[in-house]
């Protein structure tokens, strides 16, 4: 295509401005994609060259090395004690003990990773208990635990593996140091390091491990588990194993009939209205909150903190309580029926929570009345921050106040935000607590719920894969699958904002 | 004759006062916020006043009771029902939380504000693709997890399993805390080195002074998150009556018609008694939430 | 291109701080002054003395408290900022962050719903004139103070407004780019050939740029002239002391009068008014008594022979400047004076004799002094 140079471009009219940046941007692409290839390409070499430079210097640690480097390689941390650094040393040592215990007990890492091939063979059985006269249930291999604990050992075969990697470098380090003779640092050095130098190791041990255990460790799980049967009836603790199944649940997903249900239209059309309701839940607190904030902190309103402290009210109080008690409110024959009634304003009471359109627009106006009091509070900084020079200098160029808000206060707002709009909108996606507190889904979409849990109108797929995961007949691995769609759909709605939004990519400018 | 007029009325019009056209929006402004303000304040007000409704306990359609009575407040405590149970739960969930998560956070959020460490921005960008899965999908099989360890509900107690959930990813939410930190010159930390302060001295000599409002909404909102939590603690919980937190408890009185028509207004009660100080310890630290919020949450 | 007339024009702020107390804090004091067509007048005086709140009210960013501000003869009061025909450069630049630079000067122009065509001519004209084509598609953020600076002038060009405010421009800009974009700003107003009213702090911005000086100290007018008239006769010990770099050295002295001569006898040297001054003098039958005598650093030198007319002082610091040193010095009492002396006029090897604690003597001339009231502090010749 032709590229303008910049006082041709600021030739072009509004329309050809358009044209032209639409059509950079996807001359951009081709480009875009084939430096993600090379990006890619470049990766698996570099990765490759590593690995080949830590084997040759693996190898070389090993031939150069003295007698207690070479030891080392087979009793971790002996070069270390044999040095004086006893500390270190006896740590790799307890870890390494640690590790081969663990691997070879019976039940212990070895077969924990043997049976992730098949998660088990035999699954549990009713066998007779003589002393207790009854029949009970006789555990044999378990497919959860099979999964658990054989991710869990690859992990920690991994780690041992650095671990390895790190004792054998020691020794290298400390060769060469003594070489030069300097003396090696001591434990205490080492322990004082923790607080100063290697301070910010310190402080993320706890939080990174919590977040190993208790997120990546599920995370991991549950994608495998997409690629299972587990479910309800197969759950490898009281009833049948689960196996692996490959593509399957995937293929189930996108299909518009397996056993008599439309999976595929069952996810279109929650997945639809997830996108609606994050779009209008996002964007109409985000508008609205700018305009209850600029409307308490204009000059000249009094009892601004009186305004304020009755909206903050809807952050104070917790959601639950204010989230059912509205939804019980907008009831058939709650409250607010039976005041338009007593003004005479209805004659028949509206169901508010039983058509889905009505529904659907309920739960996104009292998301209004949730949200804007943080979008006041956030709006009311920002608005603080833009200079007030900004104002006056637009006022002496002839804006009116409208021309101000459009022209000044909201598109600054929107390049200060737009990171913050990207997470309201994916958080309001997942926003489980609204949906599920206000309607629980309803009314329900009976020609939807086919596919597993009961699906309504208002469900999101937050809250459809809670309704899968619990009640009576779970599917956990459909369950997976929609959580693997839900990941996807926001990282690619990131993705694309991220490169269209020049304020999110660089860090540091906002410091 | 009439171009004269004209232009005598444009010039009026450029002459009007600032300060007229200013009282008009002002008063149409006062209206609004008015009209806002109540719409706000009226769920709150009918859930204080159906609490002391002794009539009938379902839902009716007025607000103002015919009969009052503190007979909900009664009945709230009374070992019947297994309300004092799920606000003593909540309770001790939300004071263990807002310590340990607090301590988690700012341990987070400082090193990743202050420290420059090769891993730095690749694990920054980890935690951030971790986000966008749905943390509900960790529950599925955290409460097997916990359920093994005999954490869960069915154990008689989900208090120590939830507080472990709750606190063991809070180092994902240090985004806010992060912003605010970044606020704070660098050149203070570097002022410090030089006088002789190691690392960790920065942090709680300088740092933590200075970032009273971030400590105190951190706290704030771990204390807080609990008291609303919904999902986890009816995963964990297991639906055991003696295990809920108010969230869950709650809402299971309202679950089917029935049970709304014999719970309605204990239900209002319970809602007050959860409400009110919690409310307040909120309304006591705003300044700091707003702080927090404004400061940290968007960098501007 | 109008004049503009301030007449009696007041600002009081009514600072209610919560408290039920209030307050009135008067910034402006009956201010009056008829700036000319075409005339560039610099607002200046120390921070706080009103000169940015007048330019303000001029601006119609602040509210007038009482008076008149006319321009083109026309009552702008109650007019809005956009509706009184002005062009404004702030402090801060007040660059829209989310526009180009194009965008940024286009703005008010598209406010006026100017057409495109029309739009682009303008702004591409201006920015050839002040030399930022090439960043024309730039975000400010990825300008330089300098250019950004440019921008913001560019701004205020496009809208061909009858005044053009500056409101102190150059502050934010180092001492070398402040310097070229003074130059800049003469060569701007040649081109413009319009009414400027230019706020600052710095009394060398002023005296280069203005055609008159408007000297301001709390809220009050203390001289308005051309910089000559306020350099070479000062109204009062305040303007004396700051216009002219470094200020001016004030000594307590008396004035004596010997058979229509009129002397001053500084540090028991006695020295004889000459020249205008001292015809001034006579002429205005002034008593003789106790006065202020100021004398600018420029005009002290360092005394040749050591007669009546020298001044014995302690040299205390040498201050090289490069063309010139500044010798700070006290004297017998304690007083501390300014002599700045050209380098080109020392004999060689003087340079390296002149350091600290060395005893000296200086002395002036009859006809550079300035004689101020010490009660009135007024120019005594006025």
């Amino acid at each position: 295509m032709k590229r303008y140079s910049d006082l041709e471009y600021l030739r072009l009219s509004k329309g050809q401005k358009f044209l032209y940046k639409l059509a950079s941007f996807f001359a951009a692409i081709p480009r875009g994609l084939w430096n993600l290839v090379l990006g890619i390409g470049r990766f698996f070499k570099d990765l490759g060259l590593g690995i080949g430079r830590e084997f040759s210097d693996i190898y070389l640690t090993f031939k150069n090395g003295d007698w207690k480097t070479r030891s080392s390689f087979l009793v971790m941390g002996f070069g270390s004690i044999a040095r004086g650094q006893v500390l270190r040393g006896l740590l790799f040592l307890l870890f390494e003990i640690v590790f081969i215990f663990y691997m070879v007990v019976p039940h212990g890492g070895a077969y924990w990773v043997k049976m992730l091939g098949s998660l088990g063979l035999e699954g549990p059985s009713k066998g007779y208990d003589e002393i207790l006269d009854q029949y009970t249930l006789v555990p044999h291999d378990n497919s959860f635990r099979i999964l658990l604990y054989g991710v869990l050992t690859l992990f920690f075969i991994a780690a041992f593996i650095y671990t390895w990697r790190a004792n054998v470098r020691q020794n290298k380090i400390a060769e060469e140091i003594l070489r030069t003779g300097k003396p090696l640092r001591s434990g205490k050095d080492d322990l004082r390091s923790l607080v100063d130098d290697n301070f910010h190791k310190t402080l993320l041990a706890l939080p990174l491990t919590g977040i190993l255990v208790f997120t990546v460790m599920p995370i991991i799980f549950m994608i495998l588990v997409a690629f299972t049967n587990y479910d309800g009836d197969h759950n490898g603790y009281t009833n049948a194993l689960f196996g692996w199944v490959g593509f399957e649940n995937f293929r189930t997903m996108f299909s518009w009939d397996v056993g008599g249900v439309n999976y595929a239209a069952t996810f279109g059309e929650i997945l639809t209205w997830t996108l609606i309701w994050a779009f209008f839940a996002t964007f109409t607190n985000y508008f609205l909150g700018i305009f209850v904030a600029m409307m308490i902190n204009k000059k000249g309103i009094h009892l601004k903190k009186v305004w304020r402290t009755i909206l903050i009210l809807t952050i104070a109080i917790p959601q639950f309580i204010s989230l059912l008690y509205v939804s019980k409110m907008f009831d058939l024959n709650g409250l607010v029926n039976g005041g338009l009634k007593a003004l005479g304003l209805i004659q028949q009471n509206i169901d508010f929570w039983g058509t889905p359109k009505l529904a659907r627009i309920m739960v996104i106006v009292i998301n209004i009345w949730i949200g804007i009091p943080y979008l006041m509070l956030i709006a009311t900084g920002i608005l603080m921050n833009i200079p007030a020079d900004l104002y006056e200098s637009s006022r002496i160029d002839g804006a009116s106040g409208w021309k101000q808000f459009t022209k000044i206060t909201l598109p600054y707002m929107l390049f200060i935000t737009g990171p913050y709009l990207l997470t309201s909108f994916t958080s309001n996606m997942n926003n489980f607590n609204v949906i599920y507190l206000l309607t629980g889904g309803r009314p329900t979409n009976a020609a939807a719920s086919g596919a597993a849990g009961s699906v309504g109108y208002t469900d999101l797929l937050i809250t459809w894969l809670f309704k899968i995961t619990t009640g009576s007949g779970t599917k956990y691995y459909l369950a997976s699958v929609v959580g693997i769609l839900v990941f996807l759909v926001v990282a690619l709605i990131s993705l694309v904002v991220y490169n269209l939004l020049p304020s999110v990519k660089n860090e540091e400018d906002f410091q | 004759m009439s171009n004269n007029n004209t232009a005598a009325i444009e010039r009026e019009k450029r002459h009007m006062g600032l300060k007229a056209s200013a009282r008009i929006s002002n008063t149409i402004i006062y209206i609004l916020l008015i009209a806002i303000s109540i719409v706000w304040l009226i769920p709150f007000v009918c859930i204080v006043l159906q609490s002391f409704r002794m009539e009938s306990t379902g839902r009716v359609g007025y607000v103002i009771p015919q009969v009052w009575g503190l007979g909900n407040y009664r009945k709230l405590f009374d070992p019947s029902t297994n309300f004092l149970r799920w606000y003593l739960n909540t309770f001790i969930i939300a004071l263990v939380v807002a310590v340990v998560q607090t301590v988690i956070v700012l341990c987070m959020s400082y090193t990743l504000s202050r420290f420059r460490f090769k891993m730095r921005k690749p694990l920054m960008q980890f935690m951030l693709i971790l986000g966008m899965f749905p943390g509900m999908l960790a529950m599925i099989i955290l409460y097997r997890v916990l359920d093994d360890l005999h954490l869960t509900g069915q154990y008689g107690n989900a208090v120590p399993g939830l507080i472990l959930v709750y606190v063991a990813s809070s180092g994902m939410g240090y985004y806010v805390s992060k912003g605010f930190f970044d606020t704070i010159p660098k050149t203070l930390d570097e002022a410090a080195r030089v006088d002789g302060a190691n690392r960790a001295q920065v942090l709680y000599k300088i740092i933590l002074t200075l970032a009273k409002p971030i400590v105190i909404y951190t706290i704030l909102t771990a204390f807080m998150g609990p008291w609303g939590d919904f999902v986890f603690a009816r995963y964990v919980s297991q639906v055991i009556p003696q295990a809920m937190n108010v969230a869950v408890g709650l809402q299971s009185w309202l679950a089917t018609d029935t049970m709304v028509h014999d719970n309605y207004t204990l239900f209002c009660a319970g809602g007050v008694v959860v409400a009110v100080p919690v409310a307040i310890l909120f309304m006591c630290l705003q300044r700091y939430y707003v702080e927090g919020v404004t400061g940290g949450a968007v960098k501007g | 291109m109008a004049s503009v007339k301030l007449t009696n024009v007041k600002k009081i702020y009514d600072s209610n701080d919560g408290t039920h107390r209030k307050d009135h804090v008067i910034a402006v004091h009956d201010f009056n002054l008829e700036i000319k067509d075409k005339e560039f007048v610099v607002f200046v005086g120390p921070s706080g003395c009103g000169k940015s709140t007048t330019l303000r009210m001029i601006a119609g960013l602040e509210d007038i408290s009482e008076g008149t501000v006319e321009i083109d003869g026309e009552v702008v009061n109650d007019l809005q900022p956009k509706d009184r025909n002005i062009a404004m450069v702030f402090q801060n630049y007040a660059l829209y962050p989310h526009m180009t630079v194009y965008d940024n000067i286009a703005f008010s122009l598209r406010l006026q719903k100017m057409p495109e065509d029309q739009i682009y001519e303008k702004v591409t004209n201006a920015a050839d004139i002040l030399g930022i084509t090439e960043y024309l598609l730039r975000k400010p953020r990825a300008l330089s103070g300098g250019q950004r600076q440019r921008v913001a002038i560019g701004r205020a060009m496009v809208r061909d407004s009858k005044v053009f405010l500056m409101d102190e421009p150059l502050s934010n800009l180092d001492a070398k780019l402040r310097n070229q974009m003074r130059a800049e700003i003469i060569l701007l107003r040649q081109k413009l050939d319009t009414t400027f009213i230019y706020v600052t702090h710095d009394q060398t911005e002023a005296m280069t740029l203005a055609d008159r000086i408007v000297i301001m100290k709390d809220g009050y007018i203390q001289q308005v002239g051309t910089p000559e008239e306020c350099f070479d006769m000062p109204k009062n010990l305040f303007v004396a002391e700051f216009i002219g770099a470094p200020k001016m050295n004030i000594m307590k002295t008396q004035l004596l009068r010997e058979n229509g001569r009129y002397f001053v006898t500084p540090f028991g040297s006695k020295i004889e008014v000459t020249g205008e001054k001292g015809k001034m003098l006579a002429e205005k039958k002034v008593p003789a008594g106790e006065i202020l005598l100021g004398v600018r650093p420029e005009h002290m030198v360092l005394a040749a022979k050591d007669d009546a007319t020298a001044i014995p002082v302690t040299l205390e610091v040498n201050e090289m400047m490069g063309s010139e040193l500044h010798l700070h010095v006290f004297t017998e009492d304690g007083t501390r004076l300014i002599v700045r002396v050209p380098t080109i006029g020392l004999e060689s090897g003087e340079r390296e004799t002149l350091v600290s604690g060395k005893k000296m003597s200086v002395t002036f001339e009859g006809k550079v002094m300035h004689f101020f009231d010490p009660e009135t502090e007024q120019n005594l010749l006025l």
